[in-house]
């Protein structure tokens, strides 16, 4: 089961020659936080077949933060007024561990306010009436979504001052755009694009392109998007 | 005439007390204010809804409104606060196991009030050499004061937070639960959090936030910039029948009036038996004994409590570029000024009579006794702001102050969550 479904056709790495598979052998881990176990059990229901699902009910604190530190979860499914919110917050305020993907829910209607609350940037998605139909669909929005808002931009404060990793990326995309004949900005999603593909950060993914460039060298000049 | 509308979010805190007496007394609508309060379950909720306009105006843990200030978190710059709600009011509270493991390892500095961290460090060597795991403390929130104030407290008896102990933040009505089972060792939490744990026969308080930071800022009242900037009118209202209110609430014998009010199921919710002794600031037990009187355990207004003291936020500002969690390059008086806002303050309180500081800074640290403040419309009793380790803070020079310090964090712990464009990669 693959955690993204995503086609490699537009993938410039494939068209130079890449056959890397897919990392698809490992299933989604989810881990829901709800006190209130059928809500819980409906998310699970929907994910079936499709994530690993941990439950995380009754537990707060120390023994959460436990809990994900040993399951390492892809996402975070959780209620947006939890108490426990502050607890996982902890998480993305203060750099101790790897910030996670979180969708966050809320039952009652007119929840426009929390929505707009979680697009203000709390990297999160809002299931308002949880159907279990939903469920799969949301999280994989909310982990793109993630990847692209948070996971690049942790990536980018890593590497801001990291003028090798820069360099590394320029290297790679000025390499894109004269072999692959992209434009800068081709390049750059390109790179992104497996970044997030492949959960990688954006330099292993630039080291990659250079490799496997430098590799195949002037042969696929004419191949180009 | 017509009442305006306003929402206020609070969480479940006894310090809540001077906006749980305006809205039950009436004070909010005798200053044209129909006011609504919601109460919230974390304060990342509160701060999204304050964020997002939801609510107006929330009772906000200050380093919160200096986090957004200086850029921190998902709301960079959006809050800002003219009005200390109270000062003081935390407590550091410590298993039994952890109490008696204090006095076996270091009976003589356990006798001594009020009670540093060093009989907590000679456990904590103990426990090093006997190979067992780190104690665990919680607290509420990574930007909050409970935070600070424990953290500051560990290191000044040479524990350092990031690596001699685990600090995990968890929901304060866990942390009974978690110390009596042994999840944690002990919390910095605010009340009624630390009577309950001393009430239930859990755990006992060591040290209350007052003996750490004598009168340190604890919750402010947060708008949003925008409201301050285009609902002035209202702010001022807002601010009037809070100050009105807190001069109530701070009279000694309204205490208990109060207390019954914030014991209701609509605010605490917990009982007289557990939020009376912090707001009366009678029979608290503290460092295992009953302080018959701690009367500024909880200050709301004398002192000129409610003021919004730039030299505060500088202060919290300190301790975030202290911990690695604001960069070392801060330019503290420019967020300080985002912060907090005493000219607002002023020209709320002035016409209703109340003396106020004409200085927006002041040395903190430099009084362990009562003083008079002068550079004051007209002079006002103040109460002592004396550090536990007598440390004198002064807010134009922080990183002489932050170079005093041997434990500190050598290295960022800034969360990658600031607002970056993706596009800059691209360029």
């Amino acid at each position: 089961m693959k955690s993204t479904g995503a086609s490699d056709d537009r993938d410039p790495l494939r068209q130079a020659g890449e056959s890397r598979p897919a990392a698809a052998a490992v299933p989604l881990r989810v881990l829901i936080i709800d006190d209130d176990l059928d809500r819980a059990r409906q998310v699970e229901d929907g994910l079936s077949g499709h994530a690993a699902v941990h439950l995380a009910t009754s537990i707060h604190g120390r023994p959460l933060l436990d809990l994900i530190a040993s399951v390492q979860p892809d996402v975070i499914i959780m209620d947006c007024n939890s108490p426990d919110r502050d607890t996982i917050e902890s998480l993305r305020l203060v750099a101790q561990s790897n910030p996670k993907p979180i969708v966050m829910f809320v039952e009652e209607e007119g929840s426009d306010q929390m929505t707009a609350a979680i697009e203000a940037g709390v990297s999160a998605y809002v299931i308002d009436g949880l159907t279990p139909k939903r469920v799969r669909p949301l999280i994989q929005t909310a982990i793109a979504r993630f990847k692209v808002m948070d996971g690049l931009q942790s990536e980018l404060r890593k590497t801001r001052d990291d003028l090798a990793a820069r360099k590394v990326i320029e290297r790679a995309k000025g390499l894109l755009m004269q072999r692959q004949g992209m434009t800068e900005e081709q390049a750059f999603k390109a790179m992104r694009d497996m970044s997030q593909k492949q959960g990688k950060p954006l330099k292993s993914v630039a080291e990659n392109v250079i490799a496997i460039l430098d590799m195949i060298g002037d042969k696929q000049d004419t191949e180009g998007t | 005439m017509t009442h305006t509308p306003l929402t206020i979010g609070f969480a479940r805190l006894s310090d809540v007390a001077t906006i749980a007496a305006a809205k039950e007394r009436g004070t909010f609508e005798a200053f044209g204010l129909d006011v609504t309060l919601t109460r919230f379950q974390s304060w990342a909720a509160l701060r999204d809804a304050l964020g997002t306009g939801a609510i107006d105006a929330a009772h906000m843990l200050s380093p919160m409104v200096v986090a957004s200030a200086a850029g921190l978190g998902p709301y960079p710059g959006a809050f800002t606060s003219a009005f200390t709600l109270n000062l003081n009011g935390n407590a550091i509270t410590v298993s039994n196991s952890l109490f008696s493991a204090m006095q076996k390892a270091a009976p003589e500095a356990m006798a001594h009030l009020p009670l540093t961290a060093s009989p907590l460090a000679a456990v904590i060597n103990i426990r090093h050499l006997l190979k067992q795991p780190p104690l665990t403390f919680a607290h509420v929130y990574p930007h909050s004061m409970h935070a600070y104030e424990l953290r500051y407290w560990l290191s000044a008896a040479g524990i350092d937070p990031d690596k001699d102990v685990r600090l995990v933040v968890s929901p304060p009505s866990h942390v009974l639960d978690a110390l009596s089972i042994g999840e944690i060792d002990g919390y910095c939490v605010g009340e009624p959090w630390n009577t309950a744990a001393y009430e239930s026969g859990v755990g006992r308080t060591l040290i209350t936030s007052g003996e750490i930071w004598s009168n340190g800022p604890e919750k402010m009242l947060a708008v949003r910039r925008e409201f301050a900037d285009t609902k002035h009118e209202t702010h001022l209202q807002l601010l009037q029948a809070l100050l009105t209110s807190a001069a109530w609430v701070d009279q000694p014998e309204n205490r208990l009036a109060a207390a019954n009010i914030v014991s209701g199921p609509a605010y605490t919710g917990m009982g007289m038996d557990k939020v009376a002794a912090s707001l009366t600031g009678e029979n608290r037990q503290t460092a295992g004994r009953i302080r018959v009187d701690m009367p500024d355990f909880n200050v709301f207004h004398r002192y000129a409590a409610n003021f919004p003291w730039r030299s505060h936020a500088i202060w919290i500002l300190s301790q975030m570029v202290r911990w690695g969690e604001a960069p070392p390059d801060t330019d503290y008086a420019e967020v300080a000024s985002r912060a907090f806002q005493p000219d607002i303050f002023r020209e709320a309180a002035l016409p209703l009579g109340y003396a106020c500081p004409t200085i927006d800074l002041k040395v903190e640290g430099a009084h362990t006794v009562p003083w008079l403040m002068t550079d004051a419309t007209s002079p006002i009793a103040f109460g002592p702001d004396r550090f536990m380790d007598g440390r004198i803070f002064d807010p134009t020079d922080v990183d002489t102050y932050l170079a005093g310090f041997d434990i500190r964090a050598r290295e960022s712990r800034l969360a990658p969550i600031d607002e970056v464009q993706s596009s800059e990669l691209a360029k």
